[in-house]
């Protein structure tokens, strides 16, 4: 008898034992993916944020400008830059024959006379001087001296050609090749060139998308959670309504997108592109999750504090603005702020409302066309160039950083404040 | 008795026993008070002598009671009847005590007679206080039984035993004008006084459980002391 | 004694389920009055009557006459914030507003309009935690939230809130079951001061708490009321057979 209830007694610890043992394997797998995931990205994604420069002498030449002395700034944004760029560049190689040189200057961004120009401009003392610059190195350099690309294949295959690899290297020793934080690409708008593409553009549209999807959103999901679940009779209306509010939630968010293009450019005529639509288009998505949200942070505020606010002659508004408005916020606001990341992350119904679009300006306002990041990574991930590959990963970064960012919000608010108020 | 018992048990135990002490208590009383009478009947000294030490027996049932009561109110915090059957048990116990206090004087005072006495003053003194014992056996079987008319016919009769013991005194003191043996015929005059102290006593417990059973004080004028 | 509320036939169903019937009562002005009786005799429900409490409960349905002097409280025409202000509460487990202290106290005053001025509010806040008993352990921390106090201090604190506003009534249903003995000792104090100037009903599962601090206890039983006495008469020689079963601990 003893025996038995001994064996009983191991078998329970067993099984206890295989349950909690599952439990680990299955949050370990879960780990696992994501490490795999994350360095995968961080280890694409790294070399983006720097960025290649080679360092050329420029001859600031006054008569090959056609510049007289002490020139307005005037006269400087109109000279022509082209002969002194394309002679400091053939000046990198002092053998250069005819045919060779437009590969020296395929080594260099195309927007190296642009950087020529921009240094004078900004020092107009340095006229008629040689100055030591350094000009952003074209995007298959770039990934050359990032040892993103490699070198052994046969040269036909290859977008760098042998001269330019034995210039590189030439430069390198001289220690002329300097790799330096990628500023450019926090600051940059889209370009078709990997090396001068930012996501500026695409963070802002990204910034207002989000502002705007707040600004709607939050309000009328707060003032729909509050009278259904304080105000509204429960009859079958209201369950009607409950119902078709949690059905909203798992809408497949590119229906949304096509509300949208529908209702909001096509029949209210609003600028298409634009943050504005497309934080209007996430803000019927961000809705049930918010006003669901809120309703059960209103749920959780417990019955005695309303019931002390009643007991004391508190009308029934009263009593909820004053008292159990105030105990669901944390909650209401930690539910906003984790339907915004979900909006966050929609890359569909800016598709169809036409965020897709190339945008080479940082907008300025919600009604100035823009991309967002999502839909920057995915057309990114679309073009063809070795150095958008990196950029495809480190945009997901900063997508990451920014979700992670919110969510940590949401968690501090949660934590902040319930501990105050429980 | 109709009362439910208590959920707790213990408790219903505990009421039991003190009403049980209170019973056994009051029937050594009873028959202390009996035998005192009948030891001054025959002059038996050695009866008298075994009423004396007798009487711790008692003072102990008295200390019990007196325990007991004080654990209920502060363990149990009896309400209601339970509340008056604690109190007016402790309350009993103290009016027995004092019945059997004066018997035991009685029994003293006896030894101390010693002589012969004119038998007219102790057949006086026998039917008082044989009228006081049956006083005393009623009111512990009203206790028992918790029989409301018994109280009141017992409370009603003191005055009865008040009247013989006024006959009686006056006949002591008659007798104290004319005889030289006044130490012992005081004696009498304190056992005649006893008796009737007895029957007072007898009288307080009726009142007490005439409380215990409605409630109420007896009302009406309270029979001479 | 005056009587301040009369009930006469109050029955109260919830649903189908009849939960009071055809109580009829009358709580004297300025003294305790303490309702007992088992769980789910109806006591509490009768309690949140006074106040109309059961309108939260949907499917609260009561019926009879409640007279508050000559107001009938059971009335449709009835405005509820007008009866709370002269009814207020202290409910079983002291739920404080999550706020500070001093805001706690000064929410009714503020809500009904009963000061003009930030110091007219200073003052109701102090004397209403100096009749409370809290305000030597709580004047230096008025601005502290009030759920940061021990049970007992929570408890007085809900105390203060409700004669913040004074009330003429003071219904508590079990105030003292979620404390210990000496906070309940505290409150039993409270209670007794309280009464000179309110009237109190009170429910409670003590039936020892109802001996010591009311002058009229009445004992319910499945929805009825068996008795109502002095509380003196319930505890010594109660009337009815049941009542004594109850308080004796004879019941069921």
């Amino acid at each position: 008898m003893n025996n038995k209830r001994k064996n009983f007694l191991e078998k329970r610890y067993k099984s206890e034992k295989r349950f909690q043992l599952f439990g680990l394997a299955s949050i370990s797998l879960a780990l696992i993916f994501l490490a795999i995931f994350l360095i995968k990205i961080f280890s694409n994604g790294y070399s983006a944020f720097t960025k290649t420069w080679i360092f050329v002498e420029v001859n600031y030449d006054r008569e090959l400008l056609l510049l007289e002395e002490n020139p307005s700034s005037e006269d400087l944004n109109n000279a022509d830059y082209y002969d002194i760029a394309y002679q400091s560049i053939i000046a990198l190689d002092p053998e250069v024959d005819e045919s060779s040189e437009t590969f020296l200057i395929e080594m260099f961004a195309y927007n190296y006379e642009l950087e020529i120009k921009n240094y004078l401009k900004k020092n107009p003392s340095d006229l008629g001087k040689i100055v030591k610059l350094k000009l952003t190195a074209s995007d298959d350099i770039d990934q050359i001296n990032k040892g993103n690309y490699p070198r052994d294949i046969p040269e036909e295959n290859r977008r760098v050609n042998n001269y330019q690899l034995k210039i590189f290297d030439m430069l390198e020793a001289r220690g002329d090749i300097i790799n330096t934080f990628n500023l450019s690409f926090f600051t940059n708008p889209d370009s078709r060139e990997a090396e001068l593409a930012g996501i500026a553009s695409s963070f802002m549209g990204t910034l207002f998308s989000i502002l705007v999807c707040l600004v709607f959103s939050f309000p009328i999901a707060v003032l729909a959670g509050i009278y259904l679940e304080e105000f509204a009779p429960k009859n079958k209306f209201t369950d009607f309504i409950e119902v078709n509010i949690n059905n909203l939630a798992a809408v497949p968010s590119i229906v949304f997108g096509l509300l949208g293009l529908g209702v909001l450019i096509n029949i209210f005529g609003l600028p298409r592109s634009t943050p504005l639509v497309g934080g209007i288009t996430l803000s019927l998505m961000t809705l049930p999750t918010i006003i669901i949200a809120a309703r059960a942070s209103l749920k959780a505020v417990p019955p005695s504090i309303k019931e002390a606010a009643l007991a004391m002659g508190a009308s029934k508004m009263q009593t909820t603005l004053h008292h159990a408005v105030p105990l669901s916020m944390p909650g209401t606001l930690s539910g906003t702020i984790i339907g915004l990341a979900q909006a966050l992350g929609e890359t569909a119904p800016l598709i169809l409302i036409g965020m897709v679009a190339f945008v080479n300006t940082i907008p300025g306002s919600p009604l100035d066309p823009a991309a967002s990041l999502p839909v920057q990574v995915y057309i990114w991930s679309e073009s063809a160039e070795r150095g958008f590959v990196e950029k495809v990963s480190a945009c997901i970064m900063v997508l990451l950083i920014f979700l992670i960012t919110m969510n940590l919000t949401a968690q501090i608010i949660r934590h902040r404040f319930e501990k105050k108020w429980s | 008795m109709n009362e439910k018992s208590h959920i707790v048990k213990s408790y219903e135990e505990q009421l039991l026993l003190l009403k049980d002490t209170i019973v056994k208590m009051g029937t050594k009383a009873e028959k202390q008070l009996e035998l005192s009478i009948q030891a001054m009947v025959r002059k038996d000294l050695e009866l008298a002598k075994k009423i004396i030490t007798d009487d711790e027996q008692i003072d102990r049932y008295e200390f019990s009671i007196e325990e007991q009561v004080v654990n209920l109110i502060a363990l149990r915090q009896p309400m209601a009847i339970d509340l008056r059957e604690t109190v007016v048990a402790l309350k009993i116990s103290s009016d027995l005590e004092r019945i059997g206090d004066l018997s035991k004087n009685i029994a003293k005072r006896i030894i101390s007679i010693q002589e012969v006495i004119s038998s007219e003053l102790i057949k006086g003194l026998e039917i008082a206080g044989l009228k006081t014992v049956r006083q005393v056996n009623l009111v512990l079987n009203s206790y028992l039984h918790r029989d409301k008319d018994i109280t009141e016919n017992v409370w009603n009769s003191d005055e009865e035993i008040d009247q013989l013991t006024n006959s009686n005194m006056e006949m002591v003191l008659k007798k104290l004008e004319t005889e030289k043996n006044q130490i012992q015929l005081t004696q009498l005059l304190f056992i005649a006084k006893n008796i009737e102290r007895i029957g007072d006593h007898a009288t307080n417990i009726a009142e007490q459980v005439y409380f215990l059973i409605t409630g109420d004080y007896l009302e009406g004028q309270r029979p001479k002391g | 004694m005056k009587s301040k509320i009369s009930a006469k036939g109050v029955n109260v169903y919830y649903g189908e389920k009849q939960a009071l019937k055809n109580i009829s009562i009358e709580i004297g002005e300025k003294e305790v009055t303490a309702l007992i009786g088992p769980s789910g005799c109806g006591k509490s429900t009768f309690l949140r009557c006074l106040n109309r409490m059961n309108d939260v409960i949907d499917i609260c349905r009561v019926e009879g006459s409640i007279k508050f002097d000559n107001l009938e409280i059971n009335s449709k025409e009835l405005d509820v914030v007008r009866l709370r202000e002269n009814v207020g509460m202290v409910f079983q487990k002291p739920n404080p507003f999550p706020k500070t202290i001093y805001e706690n106290i000064a929410y009714g005053p503020t809500i009904h309009g009963l000061v003009q001025s930030k110091q007219e509010l200073d003052e109701i806040v102090e004397t209403s935690l100096k009749k409370a008993a809290l305000w030597n352990e709580v004047k230096d921390r008025l601005h502290e939230i009030g759920t940061g106090l021990s049970g007992g201090q929570q408890q007085r604190l809900c105390i203060a809130r409700a004669i913040s506003i004074k009330p003429e009534v003071i219904l508590m249903d079990e105030p003292c079951s979620a404390l210990d003995p000496i906070a309940t000792a505290q409150i039993e104090e409270l209670i007794d001061e309280l009464k000179n100037e309110h009237t109190i009903v009170i429910v409670t599962h003590s039936m020892s708490q109802a001996a010591r601090v009311s002058q009229k206890t009445g004992f319910f039983h499945l929805g009825n009321l068996i008795e109502f006495d002095s509380t003196e008469k319930i505890f010594k020689n109660p009337g009815n057979q049941q009542t004594q079963d109850y308080i004796t601990g004879r019941f069921g």
